[in-house]
């Protein structure tokens, strides 16, 4: 047996390689896929091909007829089961009730309608094809200001103004704000339609073992706990006799935080037949039936004093939210609301948001959720109003920022910033990138006839969720450690890290505080049979609400561990530290190794203290963590062909206290590979019809490795006051921070040419035009 | 999507009328039409093959065609749907004496839904446009 080696290495703050990559690059690793049970059925979805239509009747003699079927269902068969959940909730909010299989009519197009379960998946694909669905078709509405036009069609029926809610918010004295302006700047803009892509698509195997009265549902998820508390209660199962294990997961962005329709279907479906049944979505599934992001329409007004002093904003959401709500789909704009003053310290503001129903896939969160739309938003007109004040779009920033001597810093929108120095980011990214010396490389650019833009992006976010007054199902989050006889530890989170690196830095955390090594400590996470009630990952809260859960479970341990350790060196005089407990007096010491072997062999016990090492914290943070950071885009455009060329992406992010340098840049590394593919490729698009025209790889631009800027990465640091690790949250940043960035700098680059804005994304195409039309 | 065209065919416009009517020279005009039956009067239920990109499939449809004006005009209404998606559309062909034969000219709109809209998008205005062609060339072969 290796012993437990204790040390004085720390990890905490270094750029320790995850330890979850060997098995993820050797192909390893175990996802949903690659569970195999004896016995087991595959079972593959029939989707509507209609946006909306009446479903006159399903016949499904034929496919039940086929070879190696054992069993179709429709909406009939499982009107018991409880509606796909709305976790949200708003005043006024209509949720539309969501069956698990349409019932009497279709929303969107794929909207499961049939389930065919056999004993192969190839054999079960065949004989999907053979249900005979009658439909009666509708007219569609695939647009959210036309679904709100007099007229359209209704996407449910009940609803005729497909209005889902409203909401309203309003801080300071925003009618005095605009009377007081000098100036007021205006802009319409959208943010598309995204599909999150995660690598590995959606899959379930749900095994029913029915003597044991036992439901084993393994999924890709985010959220493994309130999978189980959900799907149960959808199932009409006791939850304690449900299971949910989530095996490795190959990305989620937040499109795997979420209850899906699937998921119960699959535990119908094995309660049903008594086997074992595995559901894999397609890619071309993925791009249906899995949530899809943003979707805003974005009117702006910001007010202004000549001298660049935001007086007050003014913000109209029209959000797209699908057919239905999926898990939190009418909270998404509502994050964008708390966003939308940005670092600015104005505290006037105003904001609408009418959540619209379309007959498409819901929208839900996206890495960013809300936060980027805002940003973009901010960002976007902080620039109009420095173009039209002919300021410096570093300076205007610079003037409205909140002053680092003003937090905790009480916004407009009813948020506590929690600390900053929102300049030190911003001036030491326009020190890196050279920015002085670009704007004069500009004048001599334009001279020549070159497109060529520097665009600033000073953004904040709401990380750590949150709170639980503001998460639908508890904003805390939970940690075990164990140390075992042995001396080794285990960690379980109940945060399920999906490839975060948690591995890594919890590992790095609990090694510090133990004084033992990276190896000796390993980390569970998803499995509901084996980590106590977590909430998940999401709003990147792992390490800021997961990581300082830890961090007191470890603190409780530790005390634990010193009452060990004086009680074998029979002195009450002891320090505990680099994994020895040592007596102060006479230098004596015990490892931890022998303190953990005699807290569980429990021959004799301090006082008031039970035997073994086991400690568990539910961790409720007092607020959110508030990153900040300034992201700088320097492009060049080709007039010919409308390419832009990203020359130098900075970012300097401040993410409070790093654990892990590394992880740190790479996460912003992704973030901004899907900040990039927003601003500048992926869009969905809906024809008139309802019909998803974007519909494969072939038809939407997902960032590839070679279309990648080199990224420049620099920090600076504030740790949050929130948490004791004095950690922010980073998972999201990347993509925050990037559209706005990118916009700005092409619209600097076009902007002899009079153009004050583009919606992204910004294709060549669009780019062309607009220098084609300028020439 | 929007279709229009026209073609020129070696007929007069009475013989083209006629055999636009003709269920045995349409199935065999129709690029992948697998059979073509009269169910009343102007109504037929068609089988047919249809290739888009890496998709292909069997359709089951009904063709309709009203407002006739013999000799000069005619609509025609299309309807499939497969496991590859589905079809419909409807358009006004016109028949008009030109050079010793007929110009058909075509207006109209289709749409297509399911996965042909989701992954074939791209494709389907060439598709449309080919397999009209294919149809008017088959159709002079049938009549000569």
């Amino acid at each position: 047996m290796a012993t437990t080696m204790t040390q004085t290495e720390t990890f905490v703050g270094k750029r320790v390689r995850r330890r979850e990559d060997p098995r993820l690059i050797t192909g390893t690793a175990t996802y949903v896929e690659d569970i195999q049970m004896p016995g087991m059925h595959y079972a593959v979805i029939v989707r509507s091909p209609h946006a909306a239509a009446r479903i006159r009747s399903i016949k499904t003699k034929q496919a039940e007829a086929a070879p190696g079927v054992v069993a179709v269902y429709t909406g009939k068969d499982t009107e018991r089961v409880g509606p796909v959940p709305c976790g949200a909730s708003l005043p006024g909010l209509r949720v539309p009730h969501h069956h698990v299989l349409a019932t009497d009519r279709v929303y969107f197009v794929g909207h499961p309608v049939a389930v065919v379960v056999a004993t192969d998946r190839y054999l079960a694909r065949d004989a999907a094809d053979l249900v005979e669905v009658d439909y009666d078709v509708l007219p569609a509405v695939a647009d959210p200001e036309k679904a709100l036009a007099k007229g359209a069609p209704a996407v449910h029926p009940e609803w005729p103004d497909n209005t889902a809610f409203t909401f309203h918010q309003e801080g300071g004295d925003v009618d005095k704000a605009f009377a007081e302006a000098d100036l007021v700047v205006k802009q319409r803009m959208t943010s598309q339609r995204l599909i999150p892509m995660a690598l590995e698509t959606r899959g379930v195997v749900a095994e029913w073992r029915g003597a044991d009265r036992q439901l084993n549902l393994y999924t890709s998820t985010q959220i493994p706990h309130l999978v189980r508390t959900l799907v149960a209660q959808m199932l009409s199962l006791e939850e304690n006799r449900m299971r949910v294990v989530t095996p490795e997961v190959g990305g989620g962005f937040g499109s795997k935080l979420n209850v899906y329709a699937e998921e119960a279907l699959m535990g119908f479906v094995a309660m049903k037949i008594n086997k074992p049944v595995k559901w894999i979505e397609s890619r071309r599934e993925n791009f249906l039936c899995t949530i899809h992001g943003r979707g805003h329409v974005d009117y702006y007004e910001v007010a202004a004093k000549r001298d660049g002093t935001i007086l007050g904003i003014k913000l109209k959401i029209i959000q797209d939210l699908g057919a239905y709500h999926q898990l939190l789909t009418p909270a998404i704009p509502t994050l964008s609301v708390l966003m939308m003053p940005g670092l600015y310290k104005t505290k006037n503001v105003r904001a609408d948001i009418v959540g619209v129903f379309t007959n498409c896939m819901p929208t839900d969160a996206y890495r960013g959720a809300g936060r980027p739309e805002a940003t973009h938003g901010i960002e976007r007109m902080v620039d109009l109003l420095a173009d039209e004040l002919k300021m410096d779009p570093a300076e205007i920033r610079l003037k409205n920022f909140v002053g680092k001597d003003e937090f905790p810093y009480a916004t407009a929108t009813g948020l506590m910033y929690d600390s900053g120095d929102y300049a030190a980011p911003l001036k030491k990214a326009l020190e890196i990138v050279g920015y002085q010396k670009l704007r004069q490389e500009q004048i001599e650019a334009r001279k020549q006839g070159k497109w060529m833009g520097i665009g600033i992006s000073t953004y904040g976010e709401i990380c750590a969720i949150g709170p639980s007054p503001a998460t639908p199902a508890g904003g805390w989050e939970s940690a075990t450690v164990k140390i075992e006889p042995s001396g080794k530890v285990t960690v379980m989170t109940g945060a399920c890290p999906h490839g975060q690196g948690e591995e890594t830095t919890f590992a790095q955390i609990t090694a510090d505080e133990l004084g033992v090594g990276l190896d000796d400590v390993l980390v569970i996470r998803g499995d509901t049979a084996i980590v106590q009630y977590g909430i998940g990952t999401f709003g990147s809260r792992a390490t800021a609400i997961g990581g300082t859960a830890l961090y007191f479970a470890l603190q409780d341990l530790k005390a634990k561990i010193k009452k060990f350790g004086a009680m074998l060196l029979e002195s009450e005089d002891v320090t505990f530290s680099a994994g020895q407990v040592t007596c102060n007096r006479t230098g004596k010491s015990k490892s931890l190794q022998e303190i953990a072997g005699a807290s569980y062999r429990a021959l004799k016990l301090p006082p008031e203290t039970e035997p073994g090492l086991l400690a568990t914290r539910f961790w409720e943070p007092p607020n959110f963590t508030f990153p900040f950071g300034a992201h700088i885009v320097v492009s060049d455009i080709d007039g010919e062909t409308g390419q832009i060329k990203i020359r130098r992406y900075v970012a300097v992010d401040d993410c409070g206290n790093m654990i892990n340098p590394l992880l740190v840049d790479g996460q912003v590394h992704g973030g901004v590979a899907q900040g990039l593919g927003q601003a500048l490729w992926e869009q969905v698009v809906y024809d008139d019809n309802g019909q998803l025209v974007t519909g494969e790889l072939m038809d939407y631009a997902v960032p590839r490795a070679h279309m990648m800027p080199w990224i420049e990465n620099d920090h600076t640091t504030t740790p949050s006051p929130v948490n004791p690790l004095g950690v922010k949250g980073v998972g999201e940043a990347g993509t925050i921070g990037c559209s706005p960035a990118v916009v700005n700098s092409v619209v600097d680059a076009l902007s002899p040419l009079g153009v004050r804005h583009i919606d992204m994304p910004l294709t060549p195409e669009k780019i062309w035009k607009l220098i084609a039309g300028g020439n | 999507m929007k279709i229009s065209g026209s073609y020129t065919l070696p007929l007069p416009p009475e013989r083209t009328y006629q055999m636009m009517q003709d269920p045995e020279v349409l199935a065999r005009a129709i690029p992948g039409c697998e059979g073509l039956e009269k169910t009343g009067e102007g109504e037929y239920r068609m089988k047919m093959q249809m290739a888009l990109a890496s998709l292909s499939g069997a359709f089951e449809g009904r063709v309709r065609i009203t407002d006739q004006t013999p000799s000069l005009s005619f609509r025609l209404v299309v309807e499939g749907a497969g496991r590859i998606g589905f079809v419909k559309g409807e358009g006004l062909l016109k028949l008009r004496a030109a050079d010793g034969g007929t110009e058909v000219s075509y207006e109209g709109e289709a749409q297509v839904g399911g996965t042909i809209a989701a992954v074939g998008q791209r494709l389907i205005d060439g598709t449309a446009k080919m397999m009209i062609k294919k149809f008017f060339e088959k159709f002079a072969e049938a009549a000569s």
